[in-house]
């Protein structure tokens, strides 16, 4: 799917308080008419990329089309019925229809009609084509200024303005486009439905203030399909499961999480601790409260010997990081009071001597104060990325991305054990909501022993990367510990996927929303992206400035430690 | 509002008379609610006062007006991380070979009777803030070890906070012994009528400009909790508006003062520039 540029719906809701699906017009839609933007209720379909001959930035565009939309949802009425209309009166009371909810949102916003205006290119000349008339009647209901003498649109015009007053009756337009279609008619100006497409070019296609009596159901599972469920599959099972899965969930839910790990997973024998966490969809913009479960899964233990063998190749950044650390370890600046040899005077202590003696007592020698950098580690999450991409191994490196995190991992664990207070190594991988592999290869509190090596060896990568619940799972962790400040380092290629997910952008806001929920936790997220290309998910997922993005992949052990030492300072 | 009418002290106050933390003229304030005579019942009561509240919705401003209603010098402590008690109470300095105690602004306010105001109050560390304690009970009393004196507070003196708990981590808060001294009054964005009158005061912008930008703040508080941790404030506002009042266009005034400082955010950045386009 075509991303569309962002922040249309926070423009909406922005305006009026209304919230809005907004999603990319597929493809198919223009093959009819021209390609217009469309809303059924709170869904708005607006085109993918630029229109033909529309002037100024997309952006400024669908910025356009949301502002017009966005005034019908506020000042619409119920869906006119159809009833016995022709298509030339559906077309001028749309367009009426249009001018009045426009009208009624610049007496709010008064800049809408600027951000509306360059749209307007109908001229008064040429031919009277129904198209040209609909076009010119248009922007003389839009601008005052406009001038035109033909009879119909001054006719329009004059009813329009007469009926200021009327223009909080939905019923209104109906009244003054039922007769206005009539003088078309009489003027023996051809309408053809199939040729005509709403002008200017940011309105609607007038499917949206329309109730279409046969087509209704018709018209609304199509338009439903055209992408309304990004997340499951249409499929029947899938579809069976969605409408199952709540109520199995709240079975489930009340009867505790270690009793649902076991009804899920009475076949393996070490049921693993399940934790609910909710998922953001963008599409509603609501959370699905425990839509995703996460599954901490035993790791299984490889050799030990294996890291420390990993870990040699990495010899000299090990100093370095060490060395690093070391200077870490003199950051922080803490004054310390009353010595007895320091770089300044601790004035308080200073006039507590003076005073002493002068009142004859012996003065307390130490009136010296020293600033000394002490550094506060933060606790550090390290969260990897373990899907099926890290079996890959990058053009130019001699062993997988999977050998590369390990190292990674064991780096940091053995440089920083001096240094660095709470140490986490994690790892996720998900097959699909309901199975979010979580693993821990080396916990907060745990030390980096040959166990914990034993289990970094075992590290293994498959399936896919459902960002979102790991990331919450590893704040929820990292949340809870004591440490001034939290950080979760993510090493990932920065493209959250899964089996049961099809839109590629809803795990991207819902990994998103997670970073956003742990920021408000105090827990501070930097990711490590392994694909270059991969900038503007991570970008929107981790926000500008707080990831990293490899070119060259081999360096990824020493490109993390950097990350942590300048993260830490 | 402005920054020039606040009064600040600096940890260490340089012993003068208190006619410069007195405030001569008028603050502007436009009372929203009934947070006045509130505030002069807490007074009358000697109960300590909390101000909670979004930034830059008149916290500040509603103190200096307080102030000047009740005729009380106003001696204002920016509260931060590395003021200790001292800081608050005051010390021992050296002057021509002697020694002479320096009294903090909290003291003076006790000594004097003026009414302290610490601001942000939750920055200041919590093991600091003990130090009010006995002075926001039916005591009133400031204890100062450095001199051996118990200093029992003028029967005029006040004490009033400031917090805003929109943005403050659970690490960042009042211990319960703290917060329970005192009465709290809740503050939020004024009306739109109310802002724009506040705008046209202190902006001198027509009402109709005044109008619009209130509807760019309007459409951004929309947004809080949606990407933005604070809507725009009336500060921010007058910000926008005096930009303005310098010749800015309205657009780049709002660009300046109220979307930049906004967000980072890219997709939010657009929707609250095309908000302010359809405002203005």
């Amino acid at each position: 799917m075509t991303n569309l540029p962002g922040g249309t719906t926070e423009f909406v809701r922005a305006l009026w308080g209304i919230e809005v699906r907004v999603r990319a017009l597929s493809a198919g839609a223009d093959e009819l008419v021209q390609r217009r933007p469309r809303f059924v209720a709170a869904n708005l379909w607006l085109p993918a990329t630029p229109l033909v001959g529309v002037p100024g930035s997309f952006r400024d565009y669908l910025f356009a089309a949301c502002a017009h939309i966005s005034a019908h949802l506020r000042f619409g009425a119920p869906r006119f019925q159809i009833k016995s209309l022709k298509p030339a009166q559906i077309a001028i009371i749309s367009l009426l229809e249009d001018a009045r909810v426009e009208r009624l949102a610049i007496t709010h916003y008064p800049g809408l009609k600027k951000l509306w205006a360059p749209y307007y290119e109908a001229r008064a000349d040429g031919a009277k084509t129904s198209l040209s008339l609909l076009a010119r009647l248009a922007r003389a209901l839009h601008d005052d200024a406009y001038v035109d003498d033909d009879s119909w649109v001054s006719k329009g015009r004059r009813l329009f303005l007469e009926g200021r007053a009327e223009w909080h009756d939905p019923s209104f337009c109906r009244r003054i486009g039922s007769a206005l279609g009539n003088d078309l008619g009489q003027m023996r100006v051809q309408f053809n439905s199939k040729d005509y497409a709403v002008q200017p070019a940011y309105r609607d296609d007038n499917i949206g203030p329309w109730q279409f009596e046969q087509e209704q159901s018709e018209d609304g599972t199509q338009l439903e399909s055209e992408g309304v469920r990004p997340v499951e599959s249409e499929t029947a099972t899938s579809n069976q499961r969605e409408r199952g899965a709540p109520e199995a969930h709240q079975k489930l839910d009340a009867n505790g999480s270690e009793r649902a790990s076991g009804l899920r997973l009475a076949a393996t024998a070490d049921a693993p601790l399940v934790t609910r966490h909710p998922e953001w969809d963008y599409v509603i913009q609501r959370e699905r409260p425990g839509f995703c479960s996460v599954l901490e899964r035993p790791v299984v233990d490889g050799d030990a010997a294996r890291v420390a063998a990993t870990l040699s190749r990495y010899a000299p950044a090990r100093k370095r990081l060490e060395r690093s650390a070391l200077r870490l370890a003199h950051r922080r600046p803490l004054r310390v009071r009353r010595l007895l040899d320091g770089d300044r005077l601790d004035l308080p202590a200073a006039v507590a001597a003076v005073v002493a003696r002068a009142g004859g007592t012996a003065p307390d020698p130490r009136v010296y104060r020293r600033v000394r950098f002490q550094f506060e580690p933060p606790a550090l999450l390290l969260l990897l990325d373990l899907s099926e991409s890290l079996n890959a191994v990058p053009p130019g490196a001699n062993t997988t991305l999977l050998e590369l995190a390990r190292g990674a991992s064991a780096l940091l664990a053995t440089s920083l054990a001096g240094v660095a207070g709470d140490l986490a190594i994690h790892g996720f991988s998900s097959n699909g909501r309901h199975d979010v592999g979580y693993f821990r290869f080396k916990d907060f509190d745990e030390p980096y022993d040959d166990r914990a090596r034993a289990r970094l060896a075992g590290m293994r990568a498959n399936l896919s990367t459902r960002l979102g619940s790991a990331l919450r799972h590893a704040g929820q962790a990292l949340a809870a510990r004591r440490a001034a400040r939290k950080l979760l380092l993510v090493v990932s290629d920065g493209e959250p996927s899964d089996i049961d997910v099809y839109d590629p952008k809803y795990l991207i806001f819902d990994a998103k929303q997670a970073t956003i929920s742990n920021r408000r936790r105090g827990v501070t997220s930097f990711c490590v992206g392994l694909d270059a290309n991969a900038e503007e998910s991570v970008t929107r997922i981790f926000g500008a400035g707080n990831y990293s993005l490899l070119d060259q992949l081999e360096s990824l052990p020493e490109r993390l430690a950097q990350v942590y030492v300048r993260l830490s300072a | 509002m402005s920054a020039a009418s606040v009064v600040s002290v600096a940890p260490v106050v340089s012993e003068g008379p208190l006619d410069a933390f007195r405030i001569r003229d008028e603050p502007y304030y436009l009372a929203l609610a009934d947070e006045v005579s509130l505030f002069e019942a807490a007074y009358a009561a000697r109960l300590p006062v909390m101000l909670k509240g979004p930034t830059g919705c008149g916290k500040t401003r509603f103190v200096q007006h307080m102030a000047w209603r009740l005729r009380r010098p106003l001696i204002t402590v920016a509260c931060n991380e590395e003021m200790s008690a001292s800081d608050l109470l005051g010390r021992y300095l050296l002057e021509d070979g002697a020694t002479r105690w320096q009294d903090g602004p909290l003291t003076i306010a006790a000594r004097s009777g003026a009414i302290c105001y610490l601001d942000e109050v939750v920055e200041a560390r919590q093991d600091t803030l003990v130090v009010i304690h006995p002075l926001t009970d039916d005591r009133r009393l400031l204890s100062l070890p450095a001199r051996s004196e118990a200093l029992k507070a003028h029967p005029e003196f006040h004490l009033v906070v400031s917090h805003n708990p929109g943005y403050q981590s659970a690490l960042k808060d009042l211990k319960p012994s703290t917060k329970q001294r005192f009465g709290a009054i809740e503050f939020d964005y004024p009306a739109r009528s109310q802002e724009i009158e506040i705008l046209v005061h202190e902006t001198a912008l027509a009402k109709d400009l005044a109008g619009r930008l209130v509807s760019v703040a309007e459409a951004a508080r929309r947004l809080k909790g949606h990407g933005l941790d604070e809507g725009i404030s009336t500060r921010m506002l007058v910000h926008a508006g005096s930009l303005i009042r310098q010749g800015i266009a309205a657009e780049a005034a709002c660009q300046m003062a109220l979307v930049r400082p906004l967000s980072d955010d890219p997709d939010l950045v657009s929707a609250l520039t095309a908000s302010v386009r359809a405002c203005l």
